[in-house]
């Protein structure tokens, strides 16, 4: 079943078209309008708020799961939200199916359901001559509706994200296709690991207790063999490394230290070590041995493989749609004419997008609005096709910069169009459903900027992962910058050191402590030059973004700064 | 961890989100043990109030790490 739903501040209109397939016998529409009348009382409206991510999610899972019995071909579900005035809709459905009765079914189930699971409340009546104006905060929606205009500072701009990018459905993928993708279950270990006692030595193994000096060898176990046995005193098993022990109560002589004659050894040295793995050592059953959100490495996926779990549970490939725009860049492989600039930002986007497992689609947009729409027709052919859309250049207000229509065009509603930091000001946030588009400014420093503040927020999130954190160093040489009333990320170079983690985990609080007990053990951060957004040039050095407060600067060396490594 | 409130419970907690940084992963019990004690004013609201993590309600057995959005969801009231 193709399935829309939309969460909206605005009216609903009144007038929406059925979509028309050639198989729809049947297309039932139904409104909720607000009644005049509340537990009683007259009103004159009522103040509704979602939690919009899950709303959205839920309301699709119920129609998911209630077309499995009445098989309908498509559905549309508009719920308003904020403050709605008596006679107008608050909800909107529309079902289209072969035949009237499951639509209608289904229908009938889906308003029960939604009543009983879908995260939307109604907040408050408003009495008879209240004033219907907008409240403050009417859930997210509302306050990014509310605040489009506005500048975002960096953290609120990163908290809209976050709140906007839901994490992706996850699926099942073979072990490999699942590396760097984000786990999203928590694996338990499936018995205890090792399941039994195993030498780690070539040796003898003997009973704990067994005071003799002579043992006879009665057995010899190779690291496949799995033969139970109880020793008696004076009795001994010849075990490989990784053999499984007989019973327990056991301890391993190592084979350099005892003499061996036919089928009779004598202890040389006594050892203190069992050298034994006992049973449940590194991780009784039932034990997490990965949280969900881990990013499958190497070392995930060969513990994945070593205890069965073929089919983890992970973060999807993302589908990333990036269209380049403006007449005046050209193909890196030409020469630019007087007035022209080569593309690079393909090429940076390509890259910074390597870290993430997505597959991802490029082109480059024509300035003809009309032309561009059709060329992103052809590349999305439904609404469906990507997870995130970028479009580098055309952020900003100039009369050519069309990201912000093309973005409309698509049915994205933007969050907000503009950052209180340098580089990068003009950055457009939309969404629309599940997928989230981003209109980056066309300078590669402050779209390098840009992506690794905000479109890596929102990928973490889209792939379930943890966000990237700002890091505290020290500055190595002198940060040479006036006060600006903008906050400015500052690109730098870091040396590695051991990092202090600004979160107030346990242990990062006392690996803090620690940092801090030894100054010299911080990452040090020389600033580079930089003159415009523009800069190309200083993008080979940065491995790193200082973050320098509004009207602060400059700032010496030695001081403390806050800082995002990049290229990670 | 974030940890969002909706509806009613913005009023008894006097904010729309909370931040918490547990060392190890919580279940339900412990988890509402945690925002009990930050905020008492849940208390009569734990009958009635379901868990969500990362969007979806949250089983009984669920864990929640600090890479979860947690959201607690009072009688929803849609439509």
């Amino acid at each position: 079943m193709e399935i829309e739903v939309q969460l909206t501040g605005s009216p609903i209109a009144e007038n929406i078209s059925a979509p028309r397939r050639a198989e729809h016998g049947a297309w039932l529409e139904f409104r909720g309008a607000v009644r005049d009348e509340e537990n009683g009382e007259k009103i004159s409206g009522l103040e509704y708020e979602a939690y919009p991510e899950m709303a959205r999610r839920e309301i699709r899972r119920i129609l998911e799961s209630l077309a499995v019995e009445h098989p309908c071909l498509a559905a549309r579900v508009i719920h308003r939200v904020g403050i709605i005035p008596v006679g107008e809709a608050a909800i909107y459905v529309g079902i289209a199916s072969r035949h009237r009765a499951e639509a209608i079914a289904l229908l009938g189930e889906f308003m029960n359901q939604l009543k009983q699971g879908v995260p939307i409340w109604k907040r408050r009546a408003l009495p008879v001559g209240a004033r219907l104006s907008q409240p403050q905060h009417v859930g997210i929606i509302g306050r990014a509706a509310a605040g489009t205009a506005a500048l975002r500072s960096l953290d609120e701009a990163l908290t809209e994200i976050r709140a906007h990018c839901p994490p992706l459905p996850p699926e099942r993928a073979p072990l490999a296709e699942a590396f760097d993708r984000a786990l999203r279950e928590t694996v338990c270990a499936p018995e205890d690991m090792p399941p039994c006692d195993r030498s780690t030595r070539d040796g003898y193994a003997i009973l704990e207790n067994g005071g003799a000096e002579t043992f006879h060898i009665v057995d010899t176990l190779h690291a496949a063999d799995w033969k139970p046995r109880q020793l008696k005193p004076g009795e001994a098993v010849r075990v490989a490394t990784g053999a499984s022990l007989p019973c327990g109560n056991l301890r391993v002589v190592m084979q350099e230290n005892v003499e061996r004659t036919g089928d009779q050894i004598r202890i040389v040295r006594r050892e203190t070590a069992t050298n034994i793995n006992f049973r449940g050592e590194d991780l009784r059953a039932g034990e997490p041995l990965l949280h969900t959100g881990t990013k499958l490495d190497a070392g995930a996926l060969a513990l994945l493989a070593a205890t069965g779990n073929v089919n983890p549970l992970v973060s999807p490939r993302l589908r990333v749609l990036h269209f380049t725009t403006g007449d005046e860049i050209v193909p890196p492989d030409q020469t630019p004419k007087p007035g022209q600039i080569r593309d690079s930002t393909s090429s940076l986007v390509h890259g910074l997008l390597q870290h993430i497992p997505c597959d991802l689609t490029q082109a480059h947009l024509p300035e003809n609005f009309e032309h561009a729409k059709r060329l992103v027709s052809a590349f999305s052919p439904h609404p469906s096709a990507f997870d995130l859309l970028l479009v580098s250049g055309g952020a900003s207000v100039g009369e050519k910069d069309f990201t912000r229509p093309l973005l409309q065009w698509l049915g994205f509603e933007i969050v907000f169009s503009q950052i209180n930091i340098r580089p990068g000001r003009p950055l457009i946030f939309g969404v629309n459903d599940a997928r989230v588009a981003f209109g980056l400014p066309g300078n590669p420093l402050s779209h390098f900027v840009c992506f690794h503040l905000f479109v890596a927020a929102a990928l973490a999130k889209l792939v379930g992962q943890a966000p990237a954190t700002f890091l505290r160093g020290r500055l190595a040489a002198k940060l040479d910058g006036a006060p600006n009333p903008r906050e400015t990320l500052w690109p730098a170079r870091f040396n590695v050191g051991q990092a202090s983690c600004r979160s107030q985990t346990k242990s990062s609080a006392q690996a803090e402590q620690r940092i801090g007990d030894r100054r010299d053990a911080w990452p040090t951060l020389t600033p580079l030059k930089w003159a415009s957004s523009g800069d190309v040039t200083c993008l080979t050095q940065t491995n790193a973004l200082i973050r320098v407060p509004a009207n602060h600067g400059p700032i010496e060396t030695g001081e403390e700064v806050d800082f995002l490594p990049t290229n990670v | 961890m974030r940890i969002l409130f909706f509806a009613q419970l913005k009023d008894v907690t006097g904010c729309d989100a909370a931040e918490f940084a547990p060392p190890s992963p919580l279940n339900c019990e412990l988890l509402w043990t945690m925002l009990l004690e930050k905020f008492p004013g849940l208390h009569p609201h734990r009958g009635t109030v379901r868990l969500a993590r990362n969007w979806e309600y949250a089983d009984a057995d669920a864990l929640f790490t600090n890479a979860d959005e947690v959201a607690l969801i009072p009688p929803v009231s849609g439509g």
